[in-house]
């Protein structure tokens, strides 16, 4: 007789053997699903429509990215950066302008820096308005993307005036900001973010307090500081669980430092999908308030936006590591030179890789139609993880 | 927040409902064209006569996308007795837009601006190999290119 090997499980109910034993299923999520937004895969064991246990499996994007950083020299290194992260393109490129400019000790004018703190602002706002969108179609709701791409559309629309392009930006240079904005941009800036504003209620309204919304992300995906701590989630999720902890505020860059005033970090303490979501929503507010505090410096704050760069620019010898917040967490650069044309070592250390790692013990013991919810709070981008 | 039960819903169906009586904002798009911001980075353009094979474009550009072949030709001595010159003429210049991650490096880093972004966008093709654009067709989208937006008077001269 030929014996047949399956996996089994003993059920919850099972355990006192009056009913038959039940068998686990293995069930792969991904790469290619439609809940999982890109190409993560999770490899989940289910008893019934519990998640026993579930192993995210990274790694069908990678691109090498950081070798591919090595070989290419300080100006195309921002190519590269806007890639990793496709929604935070600009915060991106920003801290590899900023570890390169430390390491060769450069002064950034201070009308680039200003502009730099307001277009990182922008993408801020651009990068969460997506995932509001987002976050409520993959679990049901189809409404707010379009709000949500409604209002991207304005914000997006100044961006390219400035920058030439909708995702990958390219506007920071080492020393500063491509070029200086169009006349009357920071005009049509400022009235971007006041139709913004007026509308974001919209979005809101819709689905902040929308019990269907509500039953599925209240009390769902429970993350405890102890869980943020050690897995190094940082960012929005990270905050949701009560871990304060914003590099704008605590490790001031850009200009942040003289923003204090007009800075709100968001923080909740609850830790579940609906705190993160909201952490999200009222951090879009926070960062129009932080656009418009810009724009009001920028008003005055006259003289150039970039500094002449020698024909091969080359950083000295040595190592430097730059992070910053990016909108959905810590995104850093370790970049080593030798003194040549191109980083001899770059380590790039990215938001959604690590805030992903956390599913593992975050979703055992929920249910299967949880498991979206949790997985889409999460607020990650492949790209990110994958690298 | 939610005072009565199911009022999240009703506020969530009251927006649509006013939502419903604004103005749409969707743009037809092949029946009328969008309206670009001259800096929009839609294709590469190139000025020929101002182009010195200088090759910096070629050896910036992060995927080496822009394939370049010159020649050397000597030049009779512009006056009686002078010495003759070198120069360099161009026989091909194509970018493989294929490749292309309209980065705007070239762009920037051309010493006689000789390569221009311009915003048109509808240049899709059937078979890949389509998407090298020779020069005769990079001079084309030359003609495209709007003149550079004026500077903010905030920010140094332009």
């Amino acid at each position: 007789m030929v014996r047949e090997e399956v996996t089994v499980g003993v059920g919850d109910a099972a355990a006192g053997l009056h009913e038959f034993p039940t068998t686990d299923m293995t069930l792969n999520i991904g790469p290619q699903h439609p809940s999982t937004h890109g190409v993560l895969r999770l490899r989940i064991v289910l008893d019934g429509e519990r998640v026993v246990s579930a192993e995210p499996i990274v790694g069908y994007m990678h691109r090498g990215a950081e070798k591919l950083f090595e070989v290419r020299d300080y100006r195309q290194i921002i190519v590269l950066a806007n890639r990793h992260d496709w929604l935070s393109a600009f915060s991106n490129e920003l801290g590899v302008a900023l570890a390169v400019e430390r390491m060769l000790g450069m002064e950034v004018p201070e009308r680039a820096t200003w502009l730099r703190t307001l277009l990182a602002e922008l993408n801020r706002i651009l990068n969460h308005l997506m995932f509001l969108g987002s976050y409520p179609l993959e679990i049901g709701a189809i409404t707010p993307v379009f709000y949500a791409f409604r209002e991207r559309e304005t914000i997006q629309a100044v961006m390219e005036e400035a920058a030439g392009g909708r995702m990958h930006f390219m506007f920071n240079r080492v020393g500063g900001i491509k070029e200086e904005v169009p006349a009357g941009w920071t005009g049509r800036v400022r009235q971007a973010v006041a139709d913004v504003r007026s509308r974001m209620p919209d979005l809101d309204g819709l689905i902040r307090d929308n019990e269907i919304f509500l039953a599925r992300t209240r009390g769902i995906g429970v993350l405890t500081p102890e869980q943020v701590d050690a897995f190094g989630i940082s960012g929005p999720v990270a905050r949701a669980s009560g871990v304060d902890f914003d590099l704008r505020r605590d490790e001031p860059y850009l200009a942040y430092g003289e923003l204090q005033e007009s800075l709100r970090v968001v923080t909740r303490t609850v830790g579940d999908c609906h705190s993160r979501f909201e952490c999200l929503l009222d951090q879009v507010y926070a960062s129009l308030d932080l656009a418009d505090a810009c724009l009001d410096r920028l008003a005055s704050v006259t003289g150039p936006v970039n500094v002449r760069l020698p024909k091969t620019l080359k950083a000295p010898e040595g190592h430097t590591y730059a992070w910053t917040e990016n909108p959905l967490g810590l995104n850093g650069y370790f970049i080593v030179s030798r003194g040549e044309k191109t980083p001899w070592r770059c380590k790039l250390r990215s938001a959604s890789f690590n805030n992903i790692q956390v599913l593992t013990e975050l979703l055992p013991g929920t249910l299967l139609p949880d498991l979206v919810a949790i997985l889409g709070s999460m607020f990650f981008v492949v790209g990110d993880i994958d690298k | 927040m939610t005072d009565l039960p199911g009022g999240g819903l009703a506020r969530g169906l009251l927006i649509t409902l006013r939502t419903m009586g604004r103005r749409t904002g969707t743009q037809q798009y092949p029946d009328v064209q969008p309206a670009l911001p001259p800096r929009s980075r839609g294709v590469i353009g190139l000025l020929e006569e101002n182009c010195t094979v200088c090759m910096l474009c070629a050896r910036e550009c992060p995927d080496w996308c822009i394939y370049i072949d010159s020649h050397k030709e000597t030049q009779a001595p512009a006056v009686e007795g002078g010495r003759e010159r070198q120069r360099n003429v161009l026989d091909r210049f194509a970018i493989d837009y294929a490749l292309c991650m309209y980065c705007g490096i070239c762009v920037d880093v051309c010493p006689f601006d000789a390569l221009f972004w311009a915003p048109e966008f509808e240049y899709s093709e059937y078979d890949i190999r389509e998407m090298t654009h020779e020069k005769d067709r990079l001079a084309e989208w030359t003609r495209t290119a709007p003149p550079p937006p004026a500077h903010d008077p905030n920010g140094a001269a332009g």
